[in-house]
């Protein structure tokens, strides 16, 4: 049987909604990662990942190319995101590590990989939330610019100031670390 | 990449590009939310499709089954299954099954209501160009029913909620005849 997106999205719009569960085993773990450093905890990423997966469900008839319904759901994924961050500054809570992360760092030196795990993630805590998203699709999810653009709705130049400011900052960060 | 730190940004990126993995309980509470949602589509729709209706009548002979089954469910309640067995009440009401399958060469019905298909109690669906439909008539309590395609697949209902429980280690659907909503 045909497994492809396209594929799973019309046995889905055709009332096969247990195919959907295809989908979500795809692209779960794929997206956990962006989701977790971009909110900076599991428990909310799981959040956020379940609503964008939810929202998309609802939505499906209005994935206009069912072949890019991954793209398509990151996309909801970065708005979803961008609210929960939101909230999170309104709560005052703290940016923490991902723990199932660390418990799975190296096991050859695991305290320095620990604690480099929480520079790492300090550091990313500390850029305003903008930064951090254009530093993580960039760098870490590996997009062009223009997907970036595609996906936040903002212009290709904007973008790669937000990218550059984030490297700025992140040296500053991590070099004050080091020196500390 | 910047010129600064260039080692220590791609250590860093490094990092952050490990995976992160959730364990198959996220799937099964993310297909709960979907469900949901599908069950509250279904029974917004169902208002929607009578609407409908009455422009259907000028359709095929098979659009008029697809109707009379839209009529038939909106005489009926709708729910999750349970371990409840069926509870005959003495009434029965005629309820339309409908499954599309172009590709099939056969298809029945099978269910707590004519004791899954043994005896030669199935009930055959006839074939209008790939829309598979037959009648039956139910009786008022909980039920679970399946589809059996070309004598040997046995497919749940598409359109109608999931059994809680399978039965025979199959895949079944739920549906609930409420003799007050008759």
């Amino acid at each position: 049987m045909d497994s492809s997106d396209a594929a799973l999205v019309a046995r889905v719009l055709h009332g096969e909604v247990n195919a959907y569960s295809a989908l979500v085993s795809r692209y779960r773990d794929k997206y956990a990662r962006y989701a977790v450093h971009m909110l900076g905890n599991r428990e909310d990423a799981e959040e956020a990942l379940q609503d964008a997966f939810t929202r998309a469900y609802r939505s499906l008839a209005r994935c206009e190319d069912p072949e890019r319904f991954g793209a398509w759901l990151f996309r909801i994924l970065v708005n979803r995101c961008r609210t929960s961050g939101a909230r999170r500054v309104r709560r005052g809570q703290t940016f923490v590590h991902d723990e199932t992360a660390l418990l799975n760092a190296s096991e050859e030196h695991p305290a320095e990989q620990t604690m480099w795990r929480e520079e790492i993630e300090r550091a990313l805590g500390e850029l305003s939330a903008d930064q951090r998203e254009a530093f993580l699709l960039k760098y870490v999810e590996e997009l062009g610019y223009d997907e970036m653009a595609e996906i936040t709705g903002v212009g290709v130049s904007a973008l790669k100031m937000r990218v550059m400011r984030a490297c700025d900052r992140l040296r500053v960060l991590l070099r004050e670390v080091h020196s500390a | 990449m910047p010129d600064w730190g260039r080692t220590t940004l791609e250590l860093m990126v490094q990092e952050l590009q490990h995976p992160v993995r959730l364990d198959e309980s996220f799937d099964r509470r993310v297909m709960v939310r979907v469900r949901r949602v599908h069950a509250e589509r279904r029974h917004r729709g169902i208002i929607g499709w009578l609407g409908a209706a009455a422009s259907i009548s000028r359709r095929p002979a098979w659009a008029a089954a697809l109707a009379a089954c839209v009529v038939a469910v909106v005489s009926i309640g709708i729910t999750r299954g349970t371990r409840t067995p069926a509870i005959p009440t003495g009434h029965a009401i005629p309820v339309q099954f409908v499954l599309v399958a172009p590709g099939a060469h056969s298809v029945a019905v099978v269910g707590d209501f004519n004791n899954w298909g043994l005896n030669d109690t199935a009930l055959v669906a006839e074939n209008h160009n790939g829309v598979w439909s037959v009648s039956a008539s139910v009786h008022t309590g909980v039920h679970r029913y399946a589809f059996l395609v070309n004598g040997k697949e046995w497919v749940a209902d598409p359109t109608a909620p999931r059994a809680a429980d399978d039965d025979f280690g199959q895949p079944s659907s739920a549906l609930v005849v409420e003799a007050s909503t008759q």
